[in-house]
């Protein structure tokens, strides 16, 4: 590409058309959820917490896995995620009022955390020597740090961004890479431990060490999937489109493929730890996982979110291919979805898939008002941080 | 059976990497084939300016990364199952999540090899003799020097019009390298 054809000022249009409502299409959807699911609440309380806890994780993986993106973005000065980088920060925005829907959870700690139930500490010995941990003052205590830290995170590392939009600010974009990187440590060590408490405390005695890389892996593969479903949806509707260029499309596919890999490494690595050593403490946990139809589902985990996206992605070209990139990713955050469930799920439905309409409305009720936030705020300000230093090597990327 | 008149190629130097890049777009476009750049460091979007095709490099490794599962897992089904059946810890002897990791470990070694190989065998080398080392001038390319060499192995190579030429484009030294 000769001298001319670098460009370092944005053309197109900068804010998100809001007329056409998609925000309060996702809000009206999402509320209906909400009224369906609070119906459930009292027909079936056991099961509507159950769905909760799915619902709230896997939404609670998207914005983290946003955190997670933003700040190493920063920490690392990449330049090439400039013109998208407003896509992952505005969704890990979303961590602010995360906090608030995890309280309801704590009112159905006795139908999902064994370990919380009296009869259960009195007879069991092994819950007893873990009371110092899983008791319930701590637990909550934990989970506040967790939200506050990750609030905190979002909020900031999106308040400097916008702030720069007014005004090119040295001192912000400093401040950026000085909250990621201490963000980035403490994220790890919190993720983690959500991922133990809000998942792995549910079979009490089962642990595994490699459960918050597990979690975070997971989470991490899906919003390289939401932000490609992202950007091709903007560029669909014609916006962004002197902005975005295959190049960087290419690079979200290669990312997306090595965390597929990652991902299908960590999953891997945990079963088959646990598989070869045998031990009936530690597989346990997997047999619930495997009993019944259970194994269908971890087999369409194997084939269709690792060997198929594998493959597909594989080549070169595929990797700018918006449908093939399309299928795949919406393929994927499907499939988070149903693996955070066959980690939940199999603790109340023994030896057989079961879905509930509860789960199906818990889900819409998430992700609508999710999405609806999402959108309604993404409109606020512009779709790209138009004064951040590094853009111009952002848009003359190839 | 060369002759001494007979040119290897015309090397031609250029100001700055842009004017290389714009350089080399040009002689792409005038339908040159065999022709190569030289710089002191990798020049971004270069490959685009030339008109090269991908690297057939990729399907090499996977070809190796194919025969190094296919390798592993039969090895193990073999070693475990047919030649010499250990009973371990009451595991099936065709247990193949214990053989993903030396499958996998099998495939990253063949992929290797495919590539460094591959690589090896698609730029012609280890090569004992280079005739582009005729001109004194190309260690400049290690240093501060951008070039671009058209070979006379090249259809549309001609030395006298082929120079005038790259002199057009904006070179600032020719040379024609003997063979």
């Amino acid at each position: 590409m000769s001298m001319d054809h670098h460009h370092t000022a944005l053309t197109d249009r900068l804010t998100f058309p809001e007329e056409n409502k998609i925000s309060t299409g996702f809000f009206a959807a999402g509320f209906v959820g909400i009224a369906l699911s609070l119906i459930g609440l009292f027909v079936n309380t056991e099961q509507f917490f159950y769905s909760y806890l799915t619902s709230f994780t896997f939404i609670a993986s998207l914005f983290l896995g946003a955190l997670f993106f933003v700040m190493l973005q920063h920490i690392t000065r990449s330049s090439w995620s400039v013109v998208l980088r407003r896509i992952p920060e505005t969704i890990s925005l979303q961590l602010v009022w995360l906090g608030v829907v995890f309280i309801p959870i704590l009112f159905g700690m006795e139908f999902l955390y064994e370990w919380t139930r009296p009869e259960r500490i009195a007879t069991d010995e092994l819950t007893q020597h873990k009371q110092p941990f899983l008791n319930i003052p701590f637990f909550v205590i934990r989970n506040v740090i967790y939200f506050a830290v990750w609030a905190f995170l979002g909020y900031r590392l999106y308040k400097n961004s916008v702030a720069m939009d007014r005004s090119a600010s040295e001192k912000l974009d400093k401040q950026q890479r000085v909250i990621s990187a201490p963000g980035i440590l403490v994220f790890s060590f919190t993720v983690a431990f959500a991922s133990f408490d809000w998942l792995m405390s549910m079979d009490s005695h089962w642990f595994s060490t490699m459960f918050g890389v597990y979690y975070f892996s997971m989470s991490f593969q899906t919003i390289l999937a939401v932000v490609i479903v992202m950007v091709i949806y903007l560029l669909r509707k014609g916006l962004l489109v002197n902005t975005i260029n295959s190049a960087h499309i290419h690079d979200l596919g290669a990312l997306l493929f090595g965390f597929t890999v990652f991902y299908a490494y960590i999953a891997f690595s945990q079963f088959m730890l646990i598989y070869y050593a045998n031990i009936p403490e530690e597989t346990l946990w997997y047999y619930y996982r495997f009993e019944g139809s259970w194994i269908v589902l971890a087999y369409l985990f194997l084939i269709g979110r690792f060997v198929l996206p594998f493959v597909l992605l594989l080549g070169k070209k595929a990797k700018s291919n918006h449908k093939i990139l399309l299928g795949v990713s919406l393929w994927i955050i499907l499939l988070q979805f149903l693996e955070i469930f066959w980690i939940v799920m199999p603790i109340l439905h023994k030896g057989a898939i079961s879905i509930h309409w509860l789960d199906l409305t818990l889900l819409l009720s998430f992700s609508g008002i999710s999405a609806g936030l999402f959108f309604r705020q993404f409109a606020r300000h512009s779709m790209v941080p138009k004064n951040d230093p590094l853009l111009s090597d952002s848009l003359n990327k190839h | 059976m060369s002759s001494k008149d007979t040119p290897y190629a015309v090397l031609a130097e250029f100001a700055n990497p842009a004017d290389l890049m714009d350089a080399a777009s040009e002689v792409n476009k005038a339908g040159y084939k065999h022709f190569d750049t030289y710089s002191p460091f990798p020049i971004h979007g270069m490959d685009d300016a030339m008109g090269l095709k991908p690297s057939k490099l990729g399907w090499i490794v996977l070809a190796h990364g194919i025969a190094g599962l296919l390798g592993g897992v039969a090895l193990q089904v073999w070693s475990m199952d047919i030649a010499y059946p250990l009973h371990i810890s009451g595991k099936p002897y065709l247990n193949f999540p214990a053989f993903v990791p030396v499958a996998f470990a099998v495939v990253i070694l063949l992929a290797s090899f495919g590539a460094f190989m591959g690589m090896f065998f698609l730029n012609r080398l280890p090569r004992l003799h280079q005739p582009i080392f005729n001109s004194d001038r190309i260690a400049k390319a290690t240093d501060d020097g951008f070039f671009i060499c058209i070979e006379a192995t090249d259809p549309a190579f001609s030395e006298q019009q082929t120079s005038e030429f790259l002199k057009s484009i904006g070179a600032t030294y020719i040379e024609t390298i003997p063979e």
